[in-house]
């Protein structure tokens, strides 16, 4: 017989979020602070393609066309002298612009055809940025910084945009626009046949998903105080975006927050005395969890409750499969 | 722009189609038969280019030759993938994101041997051939270009002429058309499927040892590669290798002549710039189209 133990995710989430909020008085040192800013964003960045590759299905592998577009408008917006927080903004309109452009042609195909289009966007835009010498081209653009470097704003400004992620992806959610995403996940011919139309839902989540990446990408140029195209329009980004609510469970708000916190660990820790081999560890485990589990590390855990005869769903026994990712067996 | 311009410019262009054909061909088959995006093509193209490099740095031996090699090899190196990890895929008729996401693992774990093995540094394959140039008159040909077009052509047709009348060709095509009436006359799919992956690798391999004569390359080589294979596929339609023929020729003929009218670093975003183009016009690609003429319903 399975206890179920209520639902235990709002607190626990209320509470890392007060531990979050207060974790820079508590003398942290600026490395540490910084390694949670990267993952701040890192955590934006991983609800918004979750909210396009998992709740709607739709898998992209050229993200990092978004994050770097929002790092390009905020950094030239803010050397032009506007308000940060304004560019951030701007950021999101740039990338959400940029989504519709580039979903109108995109989406017309479906599933593996859609992700490597991807892939070519992703790399036409970088190729692009890297000859355009009026933002800098190769050698990349610099953000004029404004006083002294307050590592304290930029986490606090980190922190607002990833609760702004999980809010907006709590809300498509629970919402009419997010059962009809999950709709087209699932079949979009159904979808559509029950009067979904699949095209404009999915330009209008491509271009949530785009505007919360961009803003992250605007965040962090905003940090950097340096950008270039091979930084953050590389394929890699683009992977690394991917890759993090994969393996964390693709589908769950949950997993993609876990996903962005280990691999940012990973790649903090691990970059540094292994150079190359992130590449290698990323394979493996993405290939542990296609072959073995779909749900990623949220699907572990679940399992792990199920064995320990704990519920793990948040809602009840009878709403055991909601808001599930599903991984295998998925077709595009 | 003079005719003599126009002529060398169209030979180039056929002979990077032939190129570009063998390169696609791999993956097409692969997605034929078992409806998986290989995106590991790039990978198995790079690890040809250096298998071909090693043979040619150490043992001396003639990239040609060492590409002629890569086809057995890679056969075997596909068969093994297929059998430790491919097979344990879900089965589909559709292709699926399971199917996506272990290919690009695969890749990336690919990549990282590369890295691992040879550095991140960019080799090439440099013999005496390398620079010799074919003058007819005013047209010049580079010699390398015209072997390896060759090569490629010749590999392309033996691939027709398999499967049109070898009984694993027929057995391939049986589950391109239909993988359940497959299945009924007798058609061992997973069979059929570990060689058709060893084909597809094999050609992956082949084309990487052709393209490792001509360009340089690093462990990350195989990615421009995989997104011009891709536009290949679906301007060709994804069923035959004709279309493959076909696609291979279209983006060969833009991107050389492209070349008049664009500037020279944007180039690697043409092949992109033509897919947006194609999707927009024919979104079954152009084998879509011409496979609505040959068949009659």
């Amino acid at each position: 017989m399975k206890r179920f133990v209520g639902n235990f995710q709002p607190l626990f989430a209320a509470g890392i979020l007060l531990v979050v909020l207060l974790l820079p008085l508590l003398g942290l040192t600026p490395n540490v602070i910084r390694i949670l800013f990267i993952t701040f964003v890192w955590i934006t960045a991983s609800l918004a393609w979750n909210l396009l590759g998992g709740v709607a299905g739709q898998v992209s592998f050229g993200f990092a066309v978004f994050y770097g577009l929002g790092a390009y408008a905020a950094a030239l917006m803010i050397n032009a002298g506007v308000n940060p927080a304004l560019s951030f903004v701007g950021s999101a309109a740039v990338a959400a612009l940029a989504s519709f452009l580039i979903g109108i042609p995109t989406f017309r195909l479906r599933g593996p055809y859609f992700a490597i289009a991807t892939i070519g966007v992703s790399e036409a835009v970088r190729v692009v940025m890297n000859n355009i010498s009026a933002v800098g081209g190769a050698g990349g653009l610099r953000v004029t910084e404004r006083g002294i470097f307050r590592q304290t704003e930029h986490y606090y400004a980190g922190l607002a945009i990833a609760v702004l992620a999980v809010c907006v992806s709590l809300l498509v959610e629970r919402s009419k626009f997010g059962l009809a995403l999950r709709a087209i996940r699932q079949d979009e011919d159904a979808a559509a046949d029950v009067g979904i139309n699949p095209f404009r839902c999915k330009l209008w989540i491509h271009a949530i998903a785009a505007a919360l990446t961009g803003v992250a990408g605007g965040v962090f140029a905003d940090y950097a105080a340096y950008i270039h195209p091979q930084g953050v329009f590389a394929f890699s980004t683009s992977v690394t975006i991917l890759l993090m609510p994969v393996i964390g469970g693709i589908g769950t708000i949950w997993g993609a927050v876990l996903g962005a916190a280990v691999v940012t660990i990973v790649e903090e820790q691990l970059v540094a005395v292994f150079p190359q081999v992130h590449l290698l560890l990323y394979g493996l485990l993405l290939m542990l969890i296609v072959l073995l589990e779909p749900d990623g590390l949220v699907g572990l855990l679940r399992r792990i409750l199920r064995r320990m005869h704990v519920d793990p769903s948040s809602r009840g026994p009878d709403k055991a499969l909601w808001g599930r990712g599903r991984l295998e067996g998925r077709e595009l | 722009m003079t005719a003599v311009d126009f002529l060398n410019l169209l030979i180039a262009a056929v002979l990077l189609a032939g190129i570009y054909a063998v390169m696609s061909v791999g993956m097409t088959v692969i997605y034929g038969v078992m409806k998986i995006v290989n995106l590991a093509h790039a990978g198995f193209m790079m690890l040809g280019a250096y298998f071909a490099y090693e043979l040619f740095e150490r043992f001396h031996v003639d990239p040609l030759i060492g590409a002629t090699l890569a086809l057995p090899a890679f056969f075997l190196f596909g068969m093994a993938v297929h059998w430790l990890l491919i097979r344990r895929l879900p089965k589909s008729d559709q292709p699926t994101l399971s199917s996506l996401l272990l290919m690009f693992a695969f890749w990336l774990v690919l990549q990282n041997v590369g890295y691992l093995f040879w550095g991140n540094m960019d080799r090439s394959i440099f013999t005496p051939r390398t620079l010799k140039v074919l003058t007819l008159g005013p047209i010049s040909i580079s010699l390398l270009r015209l072997i390896v077009f060759f090569a490629a052509v010749l590999c392309v047709c033996a691939l027709q002429l398999a499967l049109s009348r070898s009984w694993y060709g027929r057995a391939m095509r049986a589950l391109i058309q239909n993988p359940y009436a497959a299945q009924i006359t007798g058609v061992d799919d997973e069979r059929i499927a570990r060689i058709t992956f060893g084909l597809g690798t094999a050609f992956a391999g082949f084309a990487g040892a052709l393209l490792a004569m001509l360009y340089s390359f690093s462990p990350d080589f195989g990615r421009p590669f995989l997104i011009r294979a891709f536009v290949i596929i679906v301007l060709g339609g994804l069923e035959s290798v004709s279309g493959v023929a076909f696609g291979a020729l279209v983006l060969a003929l833009v991107e050389t002549f492209s070349i008049l009218y664009v500037p020279a670093g944007y180039q690697p975003a043409i092949s992109f710039g033509l897919l947006v183009v194609v999707l927009l016009v024919f979104p079954r690609g152009i084998g879509g189209l011409l496979e609505r003429k040959w068949r009659p319903a």
